[in-house]
C-alpha cells in the first residue's frame, strides 16, 4: 500500500513540474479541499454536514490523522457510492492524480497552513543565483532563482526598438514615434532608458492609460444601466481619477479618498467627487420597482466592488449565506453593508424629475467660484444671526402695546375649496373661479374616483385611495417662499401611508417626490419640503397619532427657510408637537401641480374625507392658525399661550420682517449661485441612517430582525481596531493597517499585470482559497511589503509610479519575448517570465494606437465623454431608446477612454476586443481571438479611416513607395519591416496599384482620390494595422 | 478527457498552464464539435422571446370564471399577501378582469387557444403548452435577465452562450448563437445586449445580433472600393506577414489569428447567403405572412431563423417587444398576436415539413405573465394587467418534447399554480437536457466557484419529454 501510495504521490507531484518535492498544503491540497469538500465541510454553517470542518485544522484532525488509514483516505478511496467522498451528487469526483495528492499529504502527517493571502506579506530573503550579472533588481533574482532551479536560462535582452515600443505601450497605451524610437536605438544606455521611463511615466498619456483598469473596477459608464439606461454625467469623477493618476497620488491616499474622501477633515469638492466611485453602480427607474430592493442592490454592489478592487475577495458569495470557501461569514458582508449603506439614499433614481441626480450629491463648484460660494454661504449665516438678534430684541420689547386687530388678521387665501358639489369633474374654488379642483390629474393612470359625502361643514370630498384631485397654477415660487394649507380631514382606515396634499411626479412612490407634501404615515401626520426624497428634504412628524373616524382640523405652514424648524403643524388649533424626520433640504422644488388625496402609483387617502381646503402664499402664525381653526368651527379649548405677542414678534415687528427678508434674499442668492452648477452623486453619511440586518438568503424582503449588524470589517483578514471610527474612513484605515495582508498584494498584482500582461496570480478578483496561487510567492510578498512600507528611499511607501518604474527597469521586463517551441514548452504561458511580456492589445490600445500612428489622434486630457462614429441605428436595433449622434469634430478622434459608454448597447469596436459593458466591477478582461475582430480591423470605418490617414501621412512625409511602406510600418510597429514583410507589402501595393489604375472610381471610393497608389497604400496600411505587430505588445 | 470542456480548468492546472487567454482560446477552438453528456434529442433551439410579458389570459390559459367575476375584487385569500409591483400594488382596489376574447378548443388535441392565436392553434399537435411557469422577478429588467441567463444579476452568461460553450459549432462559417430583434415591434420596454452576452464565458460565445439591413453583421461588408479580389490580396499579404511573424516569434496565437482571418473571409460569404431570403418561394413568404417580405419584421426573422438552423446555427433567439399591456390591453394584445401568431405557427409547420422539427426545439414565451386583476381603470371592454410572476404560460415544440400536450394548471383566478409548476431553472434544465447536457455538469469556474446556467436549482421536467 505504501509503495503504491508513493508511486501515486510521485505521479501527483508530476503535476507541478517546476517544483519537485513534497506535497504542499497550500499549493496542492487546499484548493482540492476547497473545491470538493468545503461546500459541506467548510465555513458555511448552514450547509455544514456531520459537524465536520475541513477548513479548520482542529475540526479536521480526527479524519486526517493516521496516514493511509485516516478516515479521509478511506472515504476518498471507497467505491461505495454511499460512503465515498466527495459524494457522487457533487458531480465532480476526484481523479487519480487528485486522490494521490491527498493521500500523499495524509502520509506526510496532513500538515495545515494558514491560507497565504491571509498572512501579512513580509520581505522574503534574497535568493541566491548563479548568474550574478543578469539581475538588475532584487525582483530579477527571484525570477532568475526559479528559472535556474528549473534549468531555464532567461531570454536575451529585447532589441532597443522592441523595448522602447513595449515600454511605451505598457506605460502609456500608445506606440512611440519612430523618432523617439530611433533616438533610443542610437543611445540605448541605462541612463537613456531611465530617462525615457521617467518621461513616459510623467506624461498625461500614462494617466489616461492607467485609468482604464480603474474605469473597469469602478463600473464607470455614461448611463444608469438597467432598463431605460438614460444619460448620466459622471465624467467629473473620471477627471478626478485622471488627475489623481497624473499626480501620482500615493495609493493609500488615493484609495482613502475613493472610499471616504467625504469623511476627511475639511473635505474639498474634489474629496467628495472621489467618493462617486461608490455611486457609479447601476440604478433603475423602472416603474413598479421596490426602492428597498434596489437600495440593497446598490449596497451589495458597493461591498462587492470594494472586495474585488481592494481585497481581491469574492465578497458577493457571502451575501446569501456564509462564504463556502473563505472564512467570511454572511454577517460580515452586512457589517460592510452597514458602512456602505450609511448614506441617505433612495434605491430608485428619479423618473419624472428633470435635471437632477440621485442624492446624496456634491455640487461641482469650480475652483474659481468657490470663494464666491463661500462668501454667499457666510452671508446666509450672518443674516441668520441677525434674524436671531432681531427676534431677541423684539422679545425684549414685549409685552407690547395693544395691537391693532388688523395686524392679527388672517391674510386672504389664494384658494378655498368647500367641496360642496362636484360639477363636471370639478370642485369650485371660491377665491379664484379659474382654478377649480379637477378630478383629471393629468397623469397616465386615471384610477379611481372621488365622491361627495357628508362633510364637517356642509359636504366634503371622499377618497377611494386611487382617485384624487389636481390643483393647477399654484405656488410657482421657490423653496424660499412661504406657504400654508388648512383643511379638515377624517381618516377611517389605518393604512401605512395616505397622501393628503402632495406635488410628486409620476411613476414612483418616493423617488419623484418634490415640493411640499402632507401625508399620513403609520397613522401620524408627516409634513415635508422635498428636493429629493429622502436625501435632500426637510420633514417633520406629529408625535400624536390621528384619531380614526374623527374630523381633525390641520394647518400646515412653511416659512421658506428650507429647514425642518420652518415646517409647523397646528392640529385643532393647537401647536402640534413635532419630531424631525429629515433636515437636509439642499435643492429646489420642481413646480408641479398639487394633488389632493392620491398619488401616482402610491397610496392615496383611502376611506378618507377632506373638507374646507385653503391655500396661502404666506406662512400663517400660530395665532392665525388658531383663528382659521376657530373660523372653521373648531371648538377650541382655553389657550394659555400668548400667541398674539408671538405673532407680533414674528410677523409684525418691522426689524424682524426686514431681517427675515434679508435672510431669504441671502439664501436665494446663495442657492441661485451654487444650484447653477452640476451635481454629482457621491457618498455622505447621514444621521438618518437605517439600521442594518442580516438579510436571509440575501433577500431585501427578509431582514433577520434578530440579527442587527454594526458597521465592521472582515475578522479573518484583520480584526477591526476598536479605536478606529466604524465608518468608511475607519475602513480605509483598516485597509492600510500594516497588518492587512491583502491591500498591498492586490495593488502590486494590478501594477505587475499592467507591465507584464500576466498578474502575480491568475485570478486578480479572487485571492481566496479558490483563487489561483501566486506564481512567485516570495517575490510577491517582497514587492507587496516594499510597496506598503517603502523601499530604501524614505517616503516611498505606496508610491505607484515608483513601483511601475521599478518593474520596467528590471531585467525581467527587458527580455526578448520571442521564444522557440522548445523554450515555450518549458514556460507555456510565460508565467515563469523566462521571456519578456507578450500581450494582446486591449480594446482601447487597439483603437488608440491606430489613431496615433495615422496622426488622427486628438489628445486632450479629461473632459466630458465624446461620441466617435458608430454604425447608425445600433441603439434602436438593440431595442433601446435614444439616438446616438456622433461627434463630427475632435470628439471623433479622442482616446477611447473618453468614448461615451452606454451600458445596454456597448460600443462595438470596444466590446469586440473584450471591453466589458461596465455593469459591475471587473478586475480582469478576457483576451479572445474572433473573426469579428478581423472584420472590425479591416472593415470598421474607424479603422479604414485610420488606414487611409496613415497612407496619406506616409505619402506626404516620404517620397517613394518603398519608403512610404516603411514609414507607415514604422509608425505602427516601430521597428523596421523584415524583408519578407517588405516584400509582402510591396507586392500588394504593386498589384493593387495596377488594379486601381484601371478602376479609378474604386480608388476614389476607398481613399477619396482617383489615386491608384494611394488606394493601394490604404489597403497596405489596413494590412499593417491588422498585423501581429499592431495587435500585440511584443 | 471526453468531458474536457467542462473541466478545462483542472486540465490546465494539471498541465501547468494556468487559464491563460491564449491557451484558453486555442483549447476552445480545438474542441469545437464536442460531445454532449448523453444522446441529445435536439441539436438546435429557436427561442421566440415575447418581451414585455404576454398575458396568458388572452392567449394560452382560459379562465371563464374571471368573466363571471369581472369587476369583483381579487379575494385576499387568493393573493395571500404575495408581493405586487409598485405599479398596482398601492391601488386601493384590485378588480378581476375577464378576458375580452374567447377561447376555442382545437379539435385534434383538445387544447384551448384564444381566438387571437388561430394559426398557433393549427399546429397544436406539435405544441407542449406549459401553463404553470413561474419566475422570481416582478420587474422587466430583472425578469428578462433571469429568463435569459438564469440569474437576476446582470453579467452572467446567457442561455445561448452556455449552449455555444457546451455544444460547440455545427458550422464553422457561421456564428453559433444568433439574435434577431423585431424591428416592427412596439418597443414599450427596452432590450439590452447583455441578454445575449457571454458574461464570464469567453466572448466568442456571445450572441451575434444580425441586423436587418445591407450588412447583417457589423463590419461584414468590405469598404467601398474594395472588391473581393482586393480583400483576398489583403488577406494573402496579412497571412504572409503572419507566417513571417510566427516563425520569428514562435507564438502559436499568431497562427490562430490567421485562421480567424480566413474564417472572417468565409463569413463574408456565408452570412449573406444565410440571411438572403430571396431564393425562398412565394408560397413560403405567403405562409409566413405578408410581413415576412419585410426584412427585420418578426415574420421575416422567423423565416430567417429557419434558414439559420438549416445551416447549423445552434441557437437563434428572436426578441419581439410590445407585450407590456398595463393598460389598453384588448387593442394592444390583438396587435401583438396579429404580428406574431401566423409566423410563429408557420415556423413550426415549416420545420416539421422539412424534417427539422424532430431535432429543433422551438420555444415561445415572455419573462412573466400578467395579473388576473385590472391595473388602472376597468370598464366593460377596456382594462390593463400588471406583471404576474406566480404562474403564466408558454409553449415548446419539437426537439423531443411531447406535442399536443398541456402541462401544469392554475387556479380559477389564474393567480396561483395548482399543478405542474415549472420554474425558470426547471425550464433551463429541461432545455439543456433535450440538447444532451446535464445542467449540473455544464459549469464554468469563475470567482472561485463552478457556475451553472441553473445556478443551484432546476430539475428536468420529465413529464413533457416525448
Amino acid at each position: 500500500m505504501t509503495a503504491a501510495l508513493s508511486l501515486l504521490a510521485a505521479f501527483a507531484l508530476g503535476t507541478t513540474p517546476h517544483d519537485a518535492g513534497r506535497v504542499d498544503f497550500q499549493r496542492d491540497v487546499q484548493p482540492l479541499l476547497a473545491d470538493r469538500c468545503f461546500a459541506c465541510h467548510g465555513p458555511d454553517a448552514a450547509k455544514r454536514k456531520a459537524e465536520l470542518r475541513l477548513d479548520l485544522e482542529e475540526s479536521a484532525r480526527d479524519v486526517v490523522d493516521g496516514g493511509a488509514k485516516a478516515e479521509l483516505a478511506q472515504r476518498i478511496l471507497s467505491d461505495d457510492p454511499r460512503h465515498v467522498m466527495p459524494p457522487p451528487s457533487l458531480k465532480r469526483p476526484l481523479d487519480e492524480r487528485e486522490r494521490a495528492t491527498l493521500l500523499a499529504w495524509l502520509e506526510q502527517g496532513a500538515p495545515y497552513a494558514r491560507h497565504w493571502a491571509f498572512v501579512a506579506p513580509q520581505r522574503a530573503p534574497i535568493p541566491d543565483v548563479r548568474d550574478k550579472t543578469w539581475p538588475r533588481d532584487e525582483l530579477d533574482r527571484h525570477v532568475l532563482a526559479r528559472l535556474e532551479a528549473l534549468g531555464i536560462a532567461p531570454a536575451p535582452p529585447a532589441s532597443p526598438l522592441r523595448l522602447v515600443r513595449r515600454l511605451s505601450l505598457v506605460l502609456t497605451g500608445l506606440p512611440p514615434t519612430p523618432e523617439v524610437a530611433d533616438a533610443f536605438a542610437a543611445d540605448p544606455s541605462e541612463a537613456a532608458y531611465e530617462r525615457l521611463v521617467d518621461e513616459l511615466l510623467a506624461s498625461p498619456r500614462a494617466a489616461e492609460h492607467a485609468a482604464s483598469v480603474w474605469l473597469d473596477l469602478a463600473r464607470y459608464a455614461d448611463t444608469y444601466g438597467y432598463q431605460t439606461d438614460g444619460d448620466r454625467a459622471v465624467w467629473p469623477w473620471r477627471d478626478w481619477l485622471l488627475r489623481a493618476l497624473a499626480d501620482n497620488v500615493p495609493y493609500d491616499v488615493f484609495v482613502t479618498k475613493l472610499l471616504a474622501g467625504d469623511l476627511l477633515e475639511n473635505p474639498t469638492v474634489e474629496d467628495h467627487v472621489a467618493t462617486a466611485f461608490q455611486r457609479l453602480h447601476r440604478m433603475t427607474e423602472e416603474g413598479g420597482s421596490t426602492p428597498e430592493e434596489f437600495r440593497q442592490e446598490a449596497i451589495a454592489d458597493r461591498v462587492g466592488t470594494f472586495g474585488t478592487s481592494f481585497l481581491g475577495l469574492t465578497l458577493d458569495c457571502a451575501r446569501c449565506h456564509d462564504h463556502k470557501y473563505d472564512p467570511l461569514p454572511q454577517r460580515e458582508f452586512y457589517a460592510l453593508g452597514a458602512m456602505f449603506g450609511a448614506i441617505d439614499e433612495n434605491g430608485l433614481k428619479p423618473y419624472a424629475l428633470g435635471n437632477t441626480v440621485p442624492a446624496p450629491f456634491v455640487r461641482l463648484v469650480p475652483e474659481a467660484d468657490r470663494a464666491r460660494a463661500e462668501e454667499l454661504a457666510a452671508a446666509v449665516q450672518v443674516a441668520e444671526r441677525e434674524l436671531d438678534k432681531a427676534l431677541q430684541a423684539a422679545r425684549e420689547r414685549a409685552p407690547l402695546a395693544q395691537l391693532a386687530p388688523e395686524a392679527l388678521a388672517v391674510p386672504a387665501p389664494v384658494a378655498h375649496y368647500s367641496f360642496e358639489q362636484l360639477d363636471n369633474g370639478r370642485f369650485a374654488n371660491s377665491v379664484d373661479a379659474t382654478k377649480p379642483a379637477n378630478t383629471d390629474r393629468r397623469r397616465p393612470e386615471q384610477l379611481g374616483t372621488v365622491t361627495v359625502g357628508e362633510g364637517r361643514v356642509g359636504k366634503a370630498v371622499l377618497f377611494d385611495g386611487d382617485g384624487g384631485l389636481g390643483l393647477e397654477g399654484f405656488f410657482s415660487g421657490t423653496r424660499f417662499d412661504e406657504r400654508s394649507f388648512s383643511l379638515w380631514l377624517r381618516p377611517t382606515e389605518r393604512n401605512a401611508r395616505a397622501a393628503l396634499v402632495q406635488m410628486a411626479g409620476f411613476y414612483t412612490q418616493d423617488a419623484d417626490a418634490t415640493g411640499l407634501e402632507l401625508e399620513i404615515v403609520d397613522g401620524h401626520l408627516r409634513w415635508s419640503a422635498i428636493h429629493l426624497w429622502p436625501g435632500s428634504a426637510a420633514s417633520v412628524r406629529c408625535t400624536q397619532p390621528l384619531e380614526l373616524g374623527r374630523w381633525t382640523h390641520v394647518v400646515a405652514t412653511y416659512d421658506g427657510s428650507s429647514r425642518a424648524a420652518g415646517l409647523r403643524l397646528y392640529v385643532d388649533g393647537q401647536t402640534a408637537v413635532l419630531e424631525v424626520v429629515r433636515d437636509e433640504l439642499d435643492g429646489p422644488f420642481e413646480n408641479r401641480a398639487i394633488e389632493i388625496g392620491s398619488r401616482s402609483r402610491g397610496n392615496g387617502f383611502r376611506g378618507g374625507a377632506i373638507d374646507e381646503l385653503r391655500l396661502w402664499d404666506a406662512e400663517l402664525s400660530a395665532h392665525q392658525a388658531r383663528s382659521v381653526a376657530l373660523a372653521d368651527g373648531v371648538a377650541a379649548p382655553a389657550d394659555s399661550v400668548d400667541r398674539a405677542t408671538e405673532h407680533y414678534i414674528e410677523r409684525v415687528d418691522a426689524d424682524v420682517l426686514a431681517a427675515r427678508k434679508r435672510l431669504r434674499d441671502a439664501q436665494r442668492a446663495s442657492a441661485a449661485f451654487v444650484e447653477a452648477f452640476a451635481m454629482l452623486p457621491c457618498m455622505r453619511d447621514s444621521r438618518w441612517v437605517r439600521p442594518t440586518y442580516v438579510l436571509r438568503r440575501g433577500s431585501y424582503e427578509q431582514p433577520d430582525l434578530t440579527r442587527p449588524v454594526e458597521p465592521g470589517a472582515l475578522e479573518a483578514v484583520l480584526p477591526f481596531d476598536p479605536a478606529l471610527p466604524r465608518n468608511r474612513l475607519g475602513l480605509a484605515r483598516w485597509l492600510f493597517d500594516p497588518g492587512n495582508p491583502l491591500t498591498a498584494r492586490v495593488a502590486v498584482d494590478r501594477l505587475w499585470r499592467q507591465v507584464f500582461g500576466l498578474g502575480m496570480l491568475e485570478t486578480p478578483e479572487n485571492f481566496g482559497l479558490q483563487g489561483a496561487r501566486p506564481t512567485h510567492p516570495e517575490l510577491f510578498d517582497t514587492l507587496a511589503f516594499e510597496f506598503a512600507n517603502g523601499d530604501v528611499e524614505p517616503g516611498s511607501a505606496w508610491n505607484v509610479r515608483r513601483m511601475l518604474r521599478r518593474l520596467v527597469l528590471s531585467s525581467t521586463f527587458r527580455q526578448d519575448s520571442s521564444a522557440t517551441k522548445a523554450r515555450r514548452e518549458l514556460d507555456p504561458d510565460g508565467a515563469l517570465h523566462s521571456r519578456g511580456p507578450s500581450v494582446r492589445l486591449s480594446a482601447e490600445m487597439q483603437r488608440d494606437s491606430a489613431l496615433c500612428a495615422s496622426g488622427l489622434l486628438v489628445e486632450r486630457f479629461g473632459g466630458p465623454s465624446v461620441r466617435p462614429w458608430q454604425p447608425e441605428g445600433l441603439w434602436n436595433e438593440a431595442g433601446q431608446t435614444g439616438q446616438y449622434v456622433p461627434d463630427l469634430g475632435e470628439g471623433a478622434h479622442r482616446r477611447s477612454l473618453y468614448t461615451y459608454t452606454k451600458r445596454t448597447v456597448p460600443v462595438p469596436d470596444m466590446s469586440v476586443f473584450d471591453a466589458g459593458p461596465r455593469e459591475t466591477c471587473v478586475a480582469r478582461r478576457g483576451a479572445t481571438n474572433t473573426p469579428l475582430q478581423v472584420l472590425t480591423l479591416l472593415n470598421d470605418p474607424v479603422f479604414v479611416e485610420c488606414a487611409r490617414a496613415l497612407a496619406v501621412r506616409a505619402t506626404r512625409e516620404v517620397t517613394d513607395v518603398a519608403a512610404r511602406l516603411e514609414r507607415a510600418f514604422r509608425l505602427v510597429a516601430t521597428r523596421v519591416p523584415t524583408d519578407e514583410e517588405r516584400a509582402a507589402l510591396a507586392e500588394l501595393v504593386a498589384s493593387e496599384t495596377a488594379r486601381y489604375s484601371t478602376n479609378p472610381a474604386d480608388a476614389l471610393a476607398l481613399c477619396g482620390a482617383e489615386d491608384a497608389e494611394l488606394a493601394a497604400l490604404t489597403l497596405a496600411c489596413s494590412v499593417i494595422l491588422s498585423s501581429d505587430e499592431a495587435r500585440n505588445v511584443r | 478527457m471526453n468531458h474536457l470542456p467542462f473541466d478545462r480548468r483542472s486540465l490546465l492546472r494539471g498541465a501547468g498552464l494556468g487559464l491563460g487567454s491564449l491557451a484558453l482560446a486555442d483549447l476552445l477552438r480545438a474542441n469545437d464539435g464536442r460531445a454532449p453528456h448523453f444522446p441529445a434529442r435536439a441539436k438546435r433551439v429557436i427561442y421566440l422571446f415575447q418581451a414585455g410579458g404576454p398575458s396568458q389570459f388572452e392567449t394560452l390559459d382560459p379562465k371563464p370564471r374571471l368573466r363571471e367575476l369581472h369587476g369583483q375584487p381579487l379575494p385576499d385569500s387568493v393573493r395571500a399577501g404575495q408581493r405586487l409591483t409598485g405599479m398596482s400594488g398601492n391601488q386601493a382596489v384590485l378588480p378581476l378582469a375577464g378576458s375580452f376574447v374567447d377561447f376555442v378548443r382545437e379539435p385534434e388535441t383538445g387544447i384551448e387557444f384564444s381566438t387571437l392565436l388561430p394559426h398557433t392553434s393549427k399546429v397544436a399537435r406539435h405544441l407542449c403548452v406549459l401553463r404553470a411557469v413561474h419566475t422570481e422577478a416582478i420587474n422587466h429588467d430583472p425578469a428578462i435577465t433571469f429568463f435569459t441567463s438564469g440569474s437576476q444579476v446582470a453579467g452572467r452568461p446567457s442561455m445561448g452562450a452556455w449552449l455555444s460553450y457546451g455544444l460547440g459549432s455545427l458550422n464553422a462559417d457561421l456564428p453559433n448563437f444568433v439574435v434577431l430583434v423585431s424591428k416592427d415591434a412596439n418597443r414599450d420596454q427596452p432590450l439590452y445586449s447583455r441578454l445575449w452576452g457571454s458574461g464570464f464565458l469567453p466572448s466568442e460565445h456571445q450572441g451575434l445580433q444580425l441586423r436587418s439591413g445591407r450588412e447583417p453583421v457589423l463590419f461584414l461588408g468590405d469598404p467601398a472600393g474594395v472588391a473581393r479580389s482586393d480583400r483576398r490580396a489583403v488577406l494573402d499579404a496579412l497571412a504572409r506577414m503572419g507566417r513571417d511573424a510566427s516563425a520569428r516569434e514562435g507564438d502559436p496565437e499568431i497562427d490562430a489569428r490567421l485562421a480567424q482571418a480566413e474564417l472572417a473571409f468565409r463569413m463574408q460569404t456565408s452570412v449573406p447567403e444565410a440571411t438572403d431570403t430571396s431564393s425562398e418561394s412565394a408560397e413560403t413568404f405567403d405562409a409566413y405572412g405578408p410581413s415576412s417580405r419585410d426584412p427585420g419584421s418578426f415574420a421575416a426573422n422567423c423565416l430567417l431563423a429557419r434558414r439559420l438552423v438549416e445551416r447549423g446555427v445552434r441557437f437563434v433567439q428572436l426578441f419581439h417587444q410590445g407585450w407590456d399591456q398595463h393598460g389598453g390591453l384588448p387593442g394592444g394584445i390583438s396587435r401583438q398576436c396579429e404580428q406574431t401568431d401566423r409566423a410563429s405557427a408557420e415556423l413550426v409547420a415549416d420545420l416539421a415539413q422539412r424534417g427539422l422539427l424532430d431535432d429543433t426545439l422551438v420555444v415561445w414565451g415572455g419573462e412573466f405573465g400578467r395579473t388576473s386583476y385590472c391595473q388602472g381603470k376597468l370598464s366593460e371592454r377596456m382594462y390593463g394587467r400588471d406583471h404576474h410572476p406566480r404562474c403564466f404560460s408558454l409553449w415548446l415544440a419539437g426537439g423531443g418534447v411531447r406535442g399536443g400536450h398541456v402541462h401544469g394548471a392554475t387556479d380559477e383566478f389564474g393567480y396561483n399554480a395548482i399543478e405542474g409548476q415549472v420554474s425558470v431553472h426547471d425550464l433551463h434544465a429541461t432545455l439543456l437536457h433535450l440538447l444532451g447536457l446535464d445542467h449540473e455538469r455544464l459549469t464554468w469556474f469563475h470567482q472561485g466557484r463552478h457556475f451553472r446556467l441553473t445556478d443551484v436549482a432546476g430539475s428536468v421536467v420529465r413529464e413533457i419529454l416525448a
